[in-house]
């Protein structure tokens, strides 16, 4: 009965059910095991139990970062949580806005012949570069602040991000091309009022699939060189089997990728409602 | 002395050198409606794209107006069988798409006048729109929301908004079902009484060639050479019933013996053998 099975259509409460089923599994396990843990040694701290990450969650998001003084105001704002999330999310913007040159760059590769044979066995070739390999002499380079944690993961994620934009913009039927000409535009025209408006929702969905891979650059240079950020303090947090905050931190990383995946997607939805996603 | 002069042109790809055409000359005169008729990768398409300026010859010149064209400019409108429209605009704004180029450029959106102009080229799409044989309502759908016909008539509307002087059609209708189809050639007839403007219509359908075209040129392979002009003949307008099915016959002789030519060629070796 494979045709019944691949036709088949869950309906809304069995589609629900069957979607949270494997977070109900995992929750219910985990504690489950932290319980037997517990029960075996009370100070097990590999698998606290709940209300321990919930205590140490508690303790992350209002006491200020070890070092810091507490500021008079909201205690959240100076607490650990938002000051870790502060830095990790400006470093994270300030890489996403390096990907906009790389998009252009990858749109001019893909539609002007001699920008294309210029850069394209380059960035083929500085695409298959492992960017972690190159993490020490990036630091030699340049040093252990910010610049040498966002060169990882300019290295890491522009190559993919120039070559999908390339062939995003090599899709585009040459009809379109030449109907724009034949309508007056310019090269300059076709480039960014055809083509670019065309590739845009492709590009934004080809960064949501790489934004994985921008968090991965970054908390690999936060853990190794830095002061602040989510990375460092789960770095930091391992040397003192610090589990009730390391999972909590986890998810909440987790979380926040959703946040950002969730909200592009929306802004694709609302700036190009012509999109239909296959 | 005529719009259009394809001189001597010959094109081949790939290696070694595949012909395509061989030795095209042809002359068409502002106004004329000339339909290229041939069967499937006999060249019709790439005779097209020459005219259009999106293939360079490689001998021979295509000349527009005494002046050789070799890129795609505003002198020729464009339909093509798919992708005619700009997925990510509405149907007006795909039709004023070409008066904002000309007149704008780039950055024209950042100039305040931009959107006294846009008022109007919306208002002269809309007439477009209608003339076509579009609903008003229509103009704010994006192409998927459109069907294979009405997506044609905008394309249509897009091309001649713009006023070229010649409009290059390649197998425009060809993915429309039967009705649609005479809808369109009844339309496209009309806008060409009504504009004047030289259409250049390629078709591999010898009926829609005889009533659209005032002038039809048949294009057929040769052998292992390239595709030659095989017949070109004016067919008299209004056409009498009673000529069509001897225009037919001698449209279609032509592509036949072509066809019985290269079976014969393709047979010769076996049976020597």
């Amino acid at each position: 009965m494979a045709f019944g099975l691949i036709h088949a259509k869950p309906g809304r409460g069995s589609g629900a059910l069957l979607s949270w089923m494997l977070f109900a599994v995992g929750i219910g396990l985990y504690i489950y095991t932290a319980a037997e843990r517990h029960r075996a040694n009370p100070d097990d701290r590999i698998v606290p139990t709940v209300a321990q990450m919930a205590r140490g969650m508690y303790d992350a998001v209002l006491q200020p970062p070890e070092g810091v003084e507490a500021q008079g105001g909201n205690r959240f704002f100076s607490g650990m949580l938002w000051k870790d999330t502060e830095a990790t999310s400006r470093r994270f913007l300030l890489s996403m806005a390096l990907l906009i040159p790389a998009v252009i760059l990858g749109l001019h590769m893909g539609l002007f012949p001699y920008v294309g044979v210029f850069f394209l066995r380059f960035v083929l070739f500085f695409d298959k570069i492992v960017a972690l390999s190159l993490l020490p002499i990036l630091f030699i380079v340049f040093g252990i602040d910010e610049l040498s944690k966002i060169m990882l993961i300019v290295i890491g994620v522009t190559p993919t991000v120039i070559l999908d934009t390339f062939n995003l913009t090599r899709s585009v039927p040459e009809e379109q091309v030449v109907k724009a000409f034949t309508l007056g535009a310019s090269d300059f025209a076709v480039a960014y009022r055809v083509v670019l408006r065309q590739i845009m929702p492709r590009v934004l969905n080809s960064i949501r699939l790489n934004l994985k891979a921008v968090m991965l650059f970054l908390f690999a240079g936060e853990m190794i060189a830095s002061t602040d950020g989510l990375a460092y303090r789960i770095a930091l947090l391992r040397r003192h089997m610090g589990m009730d905050v390391i999972i909590p931190y986890v998810l909440w990383v987790a979380l926040l990728l959703f946040a950002v995946d969730f909200g592009m997607r929306r802004l694709n939805r609302a700036l190009h409602p012509w999109f239909r996603e296959a | 002395m005529a719009l259009i002069r394809v001189e001597g042109v010959s094109v081949a790809y790939g290696k070694p050198p595949h012909p395509v055409l061989a030795d095209i000359t042809l002359e068409i005169q502002e106004g004329s409606f000339v339909c290229v008729l041939g069967q499937t990768g006999c060249g019709k398409s790439t005779l097209l794209r020459l005219v259009l300026g999106a293939e360079q010859p490689n001998t021979g010149r295509i000349l527009i107006d005494g002046r050789e064209h070799r890129r795609p400019d505003r002198v020729c409108g464009y339909v093509p069988q798919k992708y005619s429209l700009f997925p990510d605009r509405t149907a007006l704004d795909n039709i004023t798409f070409g008066p904002e180029a000309c007149e704008f450029g780039l950055f024209g959106r950042l100039r305040p006048r931009f959107y006294a102009r846009r008022r109007a080229w919306r208002q002269e799409a809309f007439e477009y729109l209608v003339k076509t044989g579009l609903a008003p309502g229509d103009g704010h759908k994006y192409p998927d929301q459109l069907s294979g016909g009405m997506q044609q008539r905008v394309a249509i509307a897009q091309a001649l908004i713009n006023k070229p002087r010649i409009l290059l059609m390649d197998e425009a209708f060809s993915a429309l079902d039967p009705g649609t189809r005479a809808d369109m050639q009844h339309l496209i007839r009309t806008l060409w009484q009504a504009t004047g403007t030289t259409i250049l219509f390629v078709t591999h359908n010898t009926q829609e060639a005889l009533s659209l075209g005032t002038r039809i040129v048949v294009l057929a392979r040769e052998g292992s050479g390239g595709s030659r002009i095989m017949a070109d003949l004016d067919v008299p307008r209004p056409c009498e019933e009673s000529e069509i099915p001897r225009l037919v016959r001698r449209l279609e002789g032509v592509s036949r013996q072509r066809e019985d030519r290269r079976e014969l060629e393709y047979k010769a070796p076996l049976l020597d053998g």
